[in-house]
């Protein structure tokens, strides 16, 4: 029991890091009034670019060239919604489209359709002292974006709540108007916050391609990102809450995939589908229970234009 | 420049300018000649070979690829009408991927299960495929409407508890074809009967079937509703100003409510036509991302149900006939990227007719003197 308990820990942590990452990129555009439909085109694109880096150069930065990737997709999202006010939904939809369908193009084009060639995996760190004690030591024998995913969290929560900067990328969400009558540059707010949840969107799939995986494939991320944005949701758009939600989802994931191969007898009582289904029902009853009136960034999805009131 | 044209003019010079993009791309990395000769194999592979049946070749060089283009225009059309009709009342369904499953599943039982006579069996199978999207979609719409919870995240959370259901568990299992003989690979659930077909419309030579002319029957329906009835009308004034219409008593949660009902009866459409048009069964999975694809069409053709279907032909055209890229070995997906570009450069709109006017700003500015 506590070994299945061990694994399943283990393997939510290995999981976990990407949709951390994608869910904090998010809530930080969206806490500065920027949806952010576009996380997963980020994330896809920062996969991709991680991994043919690693190709050529050392790991550990080919994962900075995915995150500059995110970030630069990211970019375009924030001239077309930020500089030329168009619709939000509409720019990050259509990233994604161009990030599935450029990926796909790429990939082919470039290494045929089994993906990339194998590249070095980012090294796993054993922490001394917690390997041999149960439970805790699921905690050892990650890549380092699990001991980042950890910490980032409790950090992002430090900047929103604690700082001027994060006080500022609050009120450019909720009331802009407010923030330019301090003198403040609302697009400059906006601007920031885009381009950093494209830096983490990129990260969370760097992660992918060079720690869960070793090489970019096909289906990378497979809807992590639409995941990583409910989590965001249902972590009511802070980043402690994002976080809990993450491993949530993660935990459910490696439950489902555990289970299949350690208890074999559950799944004859209940079908694999219906575990794999159970998060996002769990995830729906939550939301109905407490609904979500009251908790997205007030002016999240209007674009800001000065003349209007 | 007209109120119409406006309207218009945006998405069909987005699709020109990515057409355009996507040939400079594979102008780049190969060269012009491919791209161009690349361009009109995907023309000819989706509106038919005109020039090689002129001169006398098969009319299957022309019907086929007309069919293929039609089928999927289908497809796109429907679950394009899903997303644009949400839209009208400002809601944005991503969830037509999930109602279109269920909507498929519903349609393969129904066809395959009871016996009926075609008359009857092909409405009822549709009738039960749009039911059972209705119904899957509204759940979103009775979360938004009862606990305020945002129908983007519920509908996304519906697509994966629907594929995890249905993909991941009941045409694997409960509902799976029991093999027969040697057929043990079998997967999916079991053939639709033959009265349940959606029948062929040029014969067997094309794979173009019925499920074309009812897409567009439901466009020009969709369109009639919104713009030449009441409840239509109130349902585009609460997508329009939600305050203004509860304000002129419009029951503003019937009308959302419906709209998000009838959206996913529309793509549970879409699903029927899949499952009694083309594939004859529920398969393994959906393959394809069809209801993302219907965010494109909806977005292409301006939330406008004649909008979508006209963009739903073109995309059609231009999917059926990506495959005949390959010829020149150029990439398949090529299609899909054109599609991302034009909604990229219809979300990038105000870019570049800020560019056009600033232009015409400056030519108005150095013929002022001269007069």
């Amino acid at each position: 029991m506590l070994e299945v308990l061990h694994s399943l820990l283990f393997s939510t942590l290995d999981a976990a890091p990407a949709l951390v990452f994608a869910a904090l990129g998010a809530m930080l555009s969206e806490r500065a009034g920027v949806v952010s439909v576009g996380v997963e085109g980020m994330m896809r694109m920062g996969a991709f670019c991680a991994a043919v880096a690693a190709l050529a150069i050392p790991t550990p930065l080919a994962v900075l060239v995915g995150m500059a990737a995110g970030a630069g997709l990211a970019a375009v999202h924030g001239f077309l919604s930020i500089r030329w006010r168009s619709d939000q939904v509409v720019s990050g939809m259509a990233l994604n489209l161009v990030a599935m369908a450029g990926g796909t193009f790429l990939l082919e084009s470039l290494f045929g359709p089994n993906g990339t060639p194998a590249i070095t995996q980012l090294s796993r760190w054993d922490l001394p002292g917690l390997a041999g004690v149960p439970l805790l030591g699921a905690l050892s024998g990650h890549a380092a974006p699990t001991y980042l995913a950890l910490t980032l969290p409790f950090l992002f929560h430090l900047l929103l709540s604690r700082t001027p900067l994060g006080l500022r990328l609050r009120a450019v969400g909720d009331k802009p108007h407010a923030v330019a009558t301090l003198g403040l540059s609302v697009s400059g707010l906006r601007w920031a916050a885009v381009l950093g949840g494209g830096l983490m969107a990129g990260l969370g799939g760097a992660v992918l391609s060079t720690a869960v995986l070793d090489r970019f494939e096909q289906h990378t991320p497979a809807g992590l990102g639409f995941m990583a944005l409910a989590a965001m949701v249902f972590g009511r758009w802070t980043p402690l809450g994002a976080f809990a939600a993450a491993l949530f989802f993660a935990f459910g994931n490696a439950l489902r995939i555990g289970l299949a191969s350690s208890a074999p007898w559950l799944l004859e009582l209940v079908p694999q589908g219906f575990l794999l289904a159970l998060p996002y029902l769990l995830t729906l009853l939550v939301l109905a229970l407490q609904g979500q009136r009251g908790h997205a960034p007030a002016a999240l999805g209007t674009p800001y234009e000065q003349e209007s009131r | 420049m007209g109120e119409r044209t406006r309207q218009v003019l945006p998405s069909v010079l987005s699709v020109l300018l990515a057409l355009a993009v996507c040939w400079l791309t594979i102008a780049l990395t190969r060269d012009a000649d491919t791209a161009t000769k690349a361009y009109l194999q995907m023309l000819w592979g989706g509106v038919g070979n005109w020039p090689a049946y002129l001169e006398g070749g098969n009319a299957n060089s022309v019907l086929r690829p007309l069919g293929e283009a039609a089928m999927k225009a289908a497809l796109l059309t429907l679950t394009g009408l899903s997303v644009a009709v949400a839209f009208k009342v400002g809601l944005f369904n991503i969830g037509a991927q999930g109602q279109m499953i269920w909507g498929a599943l519903a349609a393969a039982l129904v066809g395959a299960h009871v016996s009926l006579p075609a008359v009857l069996h092909v409405p009822l199978a549709l009738l039960a495929a749009a039911m059972a999207g209705a119904v899957w979609s509204s759940i979103a719409g009775i979360l938004k409407l009862k606990r305020g919870v945002h129908e983007v995240i519920s509908t996304i959370m519906l697509n994966w508890v629907a594929v995890s259901l249905v993909d991941n568990w009941l045409v694997i299992g409960p509902l799976r074809a029991v093999a027969q003989g040697h057929q043990s690979s079998i997967t999916g659930t079991p053939e639709i009967l033959s009265t349940a077909q959606l029948p062929r419309l040029l014969g067997d030579s094309s794979r173009l079937n019925l499920g074309f002319p009812l897409a567009l029957v439901a466009a020009l329906a969709v369109w009639v509703w919104l713009s030449r009835t009441r409840s239509g009308y109130e349902t585009r004034a609460v997508g329009l100003t939600p305050e203004a219409a509860r304000a002129a008593g419009i029951p503003t949660l019937w009308r959302a409510g419906g709209a998000m009902a009838l959206a996913g009866a529309l793509a549970g459409l879409a699903g029927a036509v899949l499952v009694l048009g083309t594939e004859g069964r529920y398969p393994g999975s959906l393959g394809a991302p069809y209801g993302f694809d219907g965010i494109a069409i909806a977005l292409i053709g301006n939330n406008h149900p004649l909008g979508a279907a006209v963009s739903a032909a073109v995309f059609g055209i231009l999917r059926a006939g990506g495959t005949r890229m390959q010829l020149l070995g150029v990439h398949k997906s090529f299609p899909e990227l054109i599609q991302g570009f034009a909604l990229l450069f219809v979300a990038g709109r105000m870019v570049w007719l800020a560019l056009l006017n600033r232009r015409r700003a400056r030519q108005a500015a150095v013929e002022v003197p001269r007069a």
